[in-house]
């Protein structure tokens, strides 16, 4: 496909990052997200904090601000009470008030099946945009939020979860990364991105490729919602999962010692997932402290970016 | 008789559900399952095997038949972490602290030294981590003899941990050529997981 150019446009579709950047004046840029999807939890309230906060999270990954939202739904008006739609509605709002976002407006459209999501616009320096390009050798990988929604989200629609993991995995969905996007400025970032559809190892692919580098996780500090391996054991892994580990598995090298069902966490599609932030070496003990202090409990240092194999990433 | 379920035009995780609910309710010692995709296949067949079934999938025409067989006493599930683990090749970690090998000539401890990080190859793949501290961190900047084996090493895969303090304190940050800029903590760590410290 032909897309039109333009010489304002930082970041854009030619290669894949979390929002688009365009640049307004010298100190001034525009970033644009849009995420909408099905529900996958049975609350409403919850299931629109959650969608709220995933389609937030682009802006953040990007280093920006999100300023303006606008909603996007679907809605089957016959089967549903309108009471859903309110209620989900309510949980998007009170997401984005306490993202500082202002609802400016949105479209809703009949549907067979619900969905919904949001449209976001955000500012950022056009000099401090981060995409998934720019590693250097010997960065760390700081990921923020544990893996495993996707599969637990599947073992809630089977009805094999317990209450208990249902609300722990529902919170930590419904949890913005704007924290974790505003300590981060202060530290020598290189790179950054969110873990969602593709699983942790699909968007860590999505840097390392054309980088000209390799990365290195050490599997044993991964963190991963601790119901997870088990739900996976028993065959509730999203067909996603195995989609992007077929799509990605060719530039991975497992550790023998890696156990299967976590090389299935590790591709696992995340919604509303943590950032993975590639920060220099020096650093990156001092930004994990920093994160976990100001309440994000379940930052880890998960590896780091090897200069080679070059676009090869080793699992150990 | 093996009972059948046919589990073709259903998504994830129906498949897995209607497989556990058969199981479960007749207490099944053989069951055929037909799926019509990968992901099904493989999550019925993992569903099979934690409730001890031996599996077997045979494809035809586009779909999937699973066939799952236990002995007729119910088998305990397999525990989760039945996932085969192959046997681990050892991991030898070499820390070189110095530029040279030795003491006594300098100039044959600067020499041996180079030998020896050239033959460090024969390790094989068993060398897992090099470690550069002190003095040895000078083997990383332009004019070090083994520069290019080094990055070599590096191409082929092998991590090369360069102590940052020693960098910082010998004013060579900026002129390290190989290699990833460590700390103590990742050192220690490395030391921990490795099978084999080799000092040198």
């Amino acid at each position: 496909m032909k897309l039109p150019a333009d010489p304002n446009l930082i970041v854009g579709l030619d290669r894949a990052d979390d929002a688009g950047v365009y640049k307004i004046s010298d100190d001034l840029a525009l970033i644009q997200t849009v995420d909408f999807f099905t529900p996958i939890v049975d609350d409403p309230y919850s299931f629109g904090q959650i969608a709220a906060a995933n389609a937030l999270s682009d802006v953040y990954a990007m280093g920006g601000v999100p300023k303006t939202a606008m909603n996007l739904v679907a809605f089957p008006v016959k089967d549903l009470d309108l009471s859903i739609l309110r209620k989900i509605i309510e949980g998007g709002l009170d997401k984005m008030r306490e993202a500082d976002v202002v609802l400016v407006g949105g479209h809703t459209i009949e549907d067979a099946e619900l969905k919904y999501g949001l449209s976001v616009t955000g500012f950022v320096h056009p000099d401090r945009v981060l995409t998934k390009r720019n590693l250097k050798p010997g960065d760390r990988l700081i990921l923020t939020k544990p893996l495993g929604t996707g599969i637990i989200t599947t073992a809630i629609k089977g009805g094999l979860a317990a209450k208990q993991i249902i609300d722990k995995v529902t919170l930590c969905m419904a949890e913005l990364n704007r924290k974790a996007a505003e300590i981060m400025t202060a530290y020598p970032v290189h790179a950054c991105t969110d873990i969602t559809g593709f699983g942790f190892l699909g968007h860590l692919a999505e840097m390392v490729v054309g980088s000209g580098f390799g990365a290195r996780i050490r599997v044993s500090r991964v963190p991963v919602f601790p119901e997870t391996p088990e739900f996976a054991a028993m065959g509730l892994v999203p067909a996603g999962a195995y989609r992007n580990r077929d799509f990605r598995q060719s530039m991975v090298d497992f550790a023998p010692s890696v156990d299967s069902v976590l090389k299935d966490v590790l591709f696992d599609p995340q919604t509303s997932g943590g950032l993975l932030i590639c920060v220099a070496p020096e650093k990156a003990e001092e930004l994990l402290k920093d994160l976990k202090e100001k309440g994000i409990a379940g930052a880890a240092m998960v590896g780091e970016v090897l200069a080679g194999p070059v676009e090869r990433i080793v699992v150990e | 008789m093996a009972r059948q379920l046919d589990c073709r035009r259903l998504a994830c995780p129906a498949p897995v559900l209607q497989t556990k609910q058969m199981v479960e309710k007749d207490e099944l010692s053989e069951i055929n399952v037909i799926v019509d995709n990968q992901a099904a296949k493989e999550n019925v067949s993992r569903f099979l095997r934690s409730r001890g079934f031996e599996v077997s999938v045979e494809q035809k025409e586009g779909d999937f038949h699973i066939t799952g067989k236990r002995g007729t006493e119910a088998s305990a599930p397999e525990p989760v972490a039945s996932l085969q683990k192959e046997p681990e090749k050892k991991k030898i970690l070499v820390m070189i602290a110095t530029d040279r090998m030795g003491f006594g000539d300098d100039e044959l401890g600067k020499k041996l030294l180079v030998n020896f990080i050239k033959t460090l190859r024969e390790m094989g793949d068993e060398l897992w981590r090099l470690v550069l501290v002190n003095n040895g961190v000078k083997l990383t900047v332009a004019g070090s003899e083994v520069l290019d084996v080094l990055k070599d090493y590096e191409k082929e895969g092998l991590a090369i941990l360069v102590c940052g303090t020693c960098l910082g304190h010998f004013n060579l940050l900026d002129r390290k050529e190989v290699g990833e800029t460590t700390n103590m903590l990742d050192i220690v760590t490395a030391m921990q997981l490795a099978d084999e410290v080799i000092n040198v």
